[in-house]
């Protein structure tokens, strides 16, 4: 039995093409959409076109009378059903009744009003446009500072001051910091309503099936069983009566963290009328109803030394929630005050949070969550100090990093940094870029005349999801492996990857522990009746912790094997090992895990203590957090007659931890950088003061194309965290968080000799041709 | 987004499309402007004759010392037109900045004339080759000017039941220089400004100029203030930014969330004088 | 939305104030008015069609005139409500009589209008016809103008006795 055993390549770390692209390129990835049930009745819903309006009278009549409609509900059919769940909890939150169904007054431009079923999606929206409302318009408010403001409208009645919470955290003595400041600089700073647009809007199919008491929903959802849960409890069903299923789901970006009316009303319908029923958001649905981010109003105060040593940040935040909360609304600014230290090791915060009801739809989770915003805050904060006292931007960073001796390092905020040497990241990126010889360039452009900036981030974020005390619905994550007899592997993952790649990443983890070919390896998730609990996919958590979760799945896999193979070769369990595809003895004979698979099965041989199969689950908690890192660093120039922005050069060095696939790494920053720099440069969700979402399509907000994004030159350093086996931290939320800041400090800094020290997002080229005018004016005057 | 029901022709004759225009079904060309609206219920037409398929209105030809094209040729089609190119290479260049290709693909130069959109390329650059708009009906044809054609917003000298089944250009010799140059909303991608410039000079004279603008008001335009201005001029650049910034007087700029009146009235200056260099430098 | 323009109008303060106070000629001159019937003091029901490249639309809903001050000034307010969307505009026209523009004691001969006010869209219009609603309320306000210079110089025929019914 004495065998050669070719050594196996490792497949992680490697850049591997994706396993999950083949059907999704050649049009056979199934999403919600493309579920189709006999019998299948349509959904379409009366939405309100007013921010805020009393409903004197709905007549359905119509609707209800029109050939093809089955049936017609409004607000007063569903009070059975329980109410949209927000799992956020704060002392003394305000948490209004929010109805998959508006009652007798709506709260923003989109509110569900009633839903009409048909035999066909045609009949359904025309069923829409045949229903009666008797609105009485009200006057409505969406400005979160004017919603503060003394006699604005109340956006809900009952709470006429629209404060949902007030949140304080002090860290540290920011009065003493603040006594012992040599220069404190002040600036509001706005991080402006973001729409999220997944490719894929949101769709939800739901089949119940009375005989069984059985209830199977499809839906577009980064979090299946959560969902699952909250859905459970708010239809009256046995959790384990509901199979939830999240097909294939085309992107999400944080808006598909939640549960939203449409997916319970949809489960109500089909119970009323014993026929599965689908409902698909539209675009323009997905404007309106499906939740914003960002929304922020920051008043920062950042207290120094004129050396550059920075005392403390002071932040009030006004957080702009929309009519409701969502799943998680009143938590994402809390994150912000998390971060708000970034990655230096001033020892003083106090952060204020004022949690304000406006008449909007809800803002959640966005890609970054409350880290881009906060990010944003210190990032500039810290550039207009160096402005102020006239220091180099990147050596102010350089004196306030926390050190890479001071990991596991405990922030002003209260987080412990896992790991990171800061000032290596920031090395590599300067030069990279050539950052002594661009400040040349920089001097010789301005003498021209050029309007050049460089603009610099040194961004942290926290992800990696989380220890659970820290998270409102459990932080670990569960893996299930597989092993059939024939030797292949089924990865069973409780995340939902929805784009990010784990079916290559996990599979590339499972076969270099296993040693098997990758092609041997499936990866399964989004089905609830298939997989384990889990938790879900947000917060760039899937590989830190379902990754991991997956690795201890994979060694008690390994740990049987080993016993099976032992057995098989009739030697003692320690005396083999278990490496590229082969459990050898000390001989050198061997058996292949394929082999080992089968015997398993076969159950002929069970090694003692032992039992049949081969399969493990292994539910994973983390006991921190992961921070990843990065400097980002963009050179632009400002186009003087127009204002136009051009982004000369974009330099990305990361530290995200080790890296599993260098593939999928460079599609998350690439598109997380396109989402950050669409937020810095173009993209605003406008209301305008009347509730009207004004940027309510494509030909009105304005996301990012590919045309419109710079050539990424990106690298990485590596600084595994400990916390995990694998060492990875996370890098899905990367790139937008470290993008936006070094965008505006770049057009800053190029706008600098004109006077300005800062410029909100978006920095539309209008605006930046204002800011020359007006700051022009202010030259000939002065 | 889900438009209401409504009946649909697809006749194989521009004789048979005129006749049920002519009882007051809305023509179809490709659909880039319409279908979008339908789909909002903003548009509601209870007919639509699709006349974006008529081999009688996909052409492009020369034919007395001027360049016809059919009201069906797609924008992709005049972008890439060996004869358009070669002859009238600003209208190419023009429908090259339009949308994306899959707009440009099936959007048709007579559906976006037709359409009138305040922020369409084309209406620039017709302005600026002195083109003529052709327009059918059952009862026969006539032949505009394009400031007789385009009247105000969304807004032609269109009568029911009548269709654009032509534009002619001119063909430009060499000596004529020609550039379309555009500021794009970064949402939609059309026009915040648009300008088209064609110009001719000799011993360092302008002695032609044309001058169109799309976007800045409610209509394009044919800027003439600016031709008046240049033509007989020296070539200087000093003499294209002094004729150019007088593009918006007397305009009624628009406003919008992507630019003020007051930066469009800028842009079109910066533009126009863009496009004039631009033309210049290409004229012999 | 703030809308705010000038106009002028060939004719005399008076006889411009009078005509905008005339349901008769104000249904004439609105563009795409179908019907504009009184229903109280200064109260008068709206029926209205849009109809602009492909978009249409049908609005009902009201046109008050209150503030009177002839011929210097009044205050609209008109409101409509339609499948794609509503239009809640208020606004005070103020009327300014113009000489010959040569001399100061030149008899007035044509007024000057000067309107201001504020408009609410919303529904369907307000989040997807952005970019359109600038030009096309002021293409709408320049044909009113136009149509109410025709009418008061007699141009097109009028209908007085219509009770305020009028369209094309
Ligand atoms: C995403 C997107 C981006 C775009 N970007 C731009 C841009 O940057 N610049 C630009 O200029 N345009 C742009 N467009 C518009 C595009 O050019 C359209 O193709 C064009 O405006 C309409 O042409 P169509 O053939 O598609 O007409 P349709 O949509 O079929 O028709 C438009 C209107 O014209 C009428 N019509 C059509 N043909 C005729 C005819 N021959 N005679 C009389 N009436 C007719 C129809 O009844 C309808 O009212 C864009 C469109 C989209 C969807």
């Amino acid at each position: 039995m004495t065998t050669t055993v070719t050594k196996l390549e490792k497949l992680v770390g490697k850049r591997i093409k994706r396993k999950e692209d083949p059907r999704l390129i050649t049009g056979t990835a199934t999403y919600v959409e493309d579920v189709k049930l006999p019998e299948l009745l349509h959904a379409a819903i009366l939405r309100s076109p007013h921010g805020a309006a009393n409903i004197k009278s709905i007549d359905i009549s119509k609707a209800a009378a029109l050939p093809g409609v089955v049936a017609v509900y409004t607000g007063a059919d569903i009070l059975g059903v329980g109410s949209v769940v927000c799992a956020a909890d704060l002392p003394g939150l305000r948490k209004p009744v929010h109805h998959i169904l508006a009652q007798d007054r709506t709260y923003f431009v989109g509110h569900a009003v009633a839903v009409v079923v048909a035999k066909d999606r045609y009949v359904a929206a025309d069923g829409v446009d045949l229903i009666e409302v008797d609105w009485q318009p009200t006057q409505a408010v969406t400005d979160p500072e004017k919603a503060l403001a003394a006699g604005a409208p109340a956006v809900h009645p009952e709470w006429p001051d629209n404060t949902a919470f007030i949140h304080n955290q002090e860290g540290g003595d920011m009065a003493q910091a603040f006594a012992d400041a040599e220069v404190v600089v002040k600036q509001r700073i706005v991080s402006q309503r973001l729409i999220p647009n997944p490719m894929e809007t949101r769709g939800v199919v739901a089949d119940w099936k009375q005989a069984d008491k059985a209830m199977t929903i499809w839906t577009s959802t980064q979090i299946p069983h959560l969902a699952r849960s909250i859905l459970a409890g708010q239809l009256g069903l046995d959790e384990n009566r509901v199979r939830l299923i999240a097909p294939e789901v085309g992107g999400g970006f944080g808006s598909k963290l939640n549960v939203y009316p449409e997916e319970a009303l949809m489960g109500f319908v089909s119970m009323k009328l014993q026929k599965p029923v689908k409902w698909i958001e539209s675009r323009r649905e997905n404007f309106q109803t499906t939740i914003h981010g960002r929304g922020h109003v920051d008043y920062l105060e950042i207290a120094a030394k004129r050396d550059g040593t920075i005392l403390g940040l002071k932040l009030k935040l006004i957080q702009d929630l929309g009519a409701y909360h969502q799943l998680l609304t009143p938590a994402i600014p809390t994150l912000s005050v998390l971060m708000m230290p970034g990655l230096y090791k001033f020892r003083n915060i106090s952060a204020q949070v004022i949690g304000v009801f406006t008449n909007a739809v809800p803002t959640d989770a966005y890609r970054g969550a409350g880290r881009p915003e906060a990010t944003h805050g210190i990032e500039r904060m810290v550039d207009m100090l160096a402005a102020e006292i006239g220091m180099d931007p990147a050596e102010i960073r350089y004196k306030n990093f926390a050190g890479k001796d001071d990991f596991p390092f405990l922030t002003a905020a209260g987080l412990t940094y896992d790991s990171g040497d800061y000032a290596a990241t920031l090395d590599k990126a300067l030069e990279m870029i050539d950052y002594k010889g661009l400040r040349e360039q920089q001097v010789q452009a301005r003498a021209e005349g050029k309007l050049m900036g460089i603009g610099i981030s040194t961004y942290g974020e926290l992800c990696g999801f989380g220890p659970s005390p820290a998270t409102p619905a459990g932080g670990w994550e569960s893996a299930t492996v597989k092993v059939e007899p024939s030797g292949k592997v089924t990865v069973m993952t409780g995340c939902s990857p929805h784009g990010q790649g784990q079916e290559t990443s996990f599979a590339q983890i499972a076969a270099d522990e296993l040693g098997v070919p990758l092609d041997d390896v499936i990866v399964l998730h989004g089905d609830t009746s298939i997989v384990q609990y889990g938790i879900g996919t947000f917060g760039s958590r899937n590989t830190a912790v379902g990754g991991a979760a997956l690795f201890y799945a994979l060694q008690d896999i390994r740990e049987k094997a080993k016993r099976f193979g032992a057995k098989m070769l009739g030697v003692e369990d320690g005396e083999v090992v278990l490496a590229d595809g082969h459990c050898t003895d000390s001989n050198g004979n061997s058996v292949t895990f394929q082999q080992i698979a089968g015997a398993a099965y076969r159950g002929i041989v069970i090694p003692t203590g032992s039992e049949p199969g081969l399969v493990a689950t292994r539910f994973w908690e983390p006991s921190n957090f992961a921070y990843p890192y990065g400097a980002h660093i963009i050179v632009s120039e400002v186009d003087k007659e127009t204002g136009q922005i051009e982004i000369k050069r974009y330099l990305a060095v990361d530290d995200i931890g080790n890296i599993i696939n260098p593939l999928l790494v460079d599609g998350q920053l690439h598109g997380g950088v396109a989402q950050g720099l669409g937020q810095a440069l173009w993209e605003h969700g406008v209301y305008d003061d009347d509730g009207q979402l004004v940027s309510g399509t494509f030909m009105d907000y304005a996301m990012p194309r590919a045309r419109m994004m710079p050539w990424i030159e990106s690298a990485h350093t590596i600084t595994p965290s400990p916390v995990n086996p694998l060492g990875a931290k996370g890098v899905g939320e990367a790139g937008t968080i470290g993008s936006t800041p070094a965008m505006v400090n770049s057009v800053v800094d190029a706008l600098a000799p004109l006077g300005v020290r800062h410029i909100d997002m978006p920095m539309t080229a209008g605006k930046i041709w204002k800011l020359m005018q007006d700051s022009s004016i202010q030259e000939k005057k002065a | 987004m889900i438009a209401n029901s409504f009946e649909y022709s697809a006749p194989g004759s521009l004789k048979e499309a005129l006749a049920l225009l002519a009882e007051g079904a809305k023509p179809l060309a490709g659909g880039m402007s319409l279908i979008p609206m339908m789909k909002l219920r903003l548009a509601n037409p209870e007919h639509l004759v699709d006349i974006g398929r008529l081999p009688e209105l996909n052409y492009i030809r020369e034919e007395g010392g001027a360049i016809h094209i059919g009201a069906g040729v797609t924008h992709f089609e005049v972008e890439s037109s060996p004869l358009l190119l070669g002859k009238c290479p600003l209208l190419a260049e023009t429908a090259a900045y339009i949308g994306d290709i899959q707009v440009r693909n099936r959007g048709t130069l007579g559906g976006s004339v037709a359409h009138a959109d305040p922020s369409a390329d084309y209406p620039a650059a017709l302005h600026a080759l002195d083109a003529k708009i052709v327009l059918t009906s059952s009862e026969g044809t006539r032949t505009l000017s394009t400031e007789e054609f385009f009247l105000d917003t969304f807004t032609t000298a269109l009568d029911p039941g009548e269709i654009v089944s032509e534009v002619i250009v001119p063909v430009d010799a060499g000596l004529t220089g020609t550039s379309y140059q555009k500021f794009l909303q970064p949402a939609s991608g059309f026009a915040i400004v648009g300008a088209a410039a064609r110009v001719r000079q000799e011993g360092g004279k302008f002695t032609m100029v044309r001058v169109g603008v799309t976007g800045l008001s409610g209509n394009g335009y044919r800027a003439r203030n600016v031709e008046d201005a240049l033509v007989g001029q020296d070539v200087t650049d000093a003499n294209i930014k002094a004729a150019a910034a007088l593009v918006a007087d007397g305009q009624d700029a628009s406003s919008d969330l992507h630019a003020t009146a007051e930066y469009r009235a800028h842009l079109a200056g910066a533009y126009t004088a863009r496009a004039l260099r631009a033309a210049l430098s290409r004229s012999a | 939305m703030k809308i705010a323009g000038t106009s002028q109008l060939p004719f005399p303060p008076e006889k411009a104030y009078d005509l905008m106070q005339d349901p008769a000629m104000l249904a004439l001159a609105i563009p795409g008015c179908n019907s504009l019937e009184k229903t109280g003091d200064n109260e008068y029901k709206l029926s209205l069609k849009m109809a602009l490249a492909s978009l249409s639309g049908q609005f009902e809903g009201k046109v008050t005139l209150t503030e009177p001050n002839r011929p210097y000034s009044f205050k609209m307010l008109v409101e409509g409500t339609g499948k794609i969307g509503f239009v809640k505009g208020e606004g005070v026209i103020k009327l300014s009589g113009l000489g010959d523009g040569i001399s100061i004691t030149s008899a007035i001969t044509a007024t000057g209008i000067e309107f201001a006010g504020d408009a609410q869209i919303g529904g369907s219009i307000a989040t997807v016809g952005q970019r359109m609603i600038d030009t096309t309320s002021k293409m709408m306000v320049k044909q009113f103008f136009k149509k109410l210079e025709k009418l008061g110089l007699g141009a097109e025929g009028t209908n007085p006795e219509a009770g305020g019914t009028a369209g094309e």
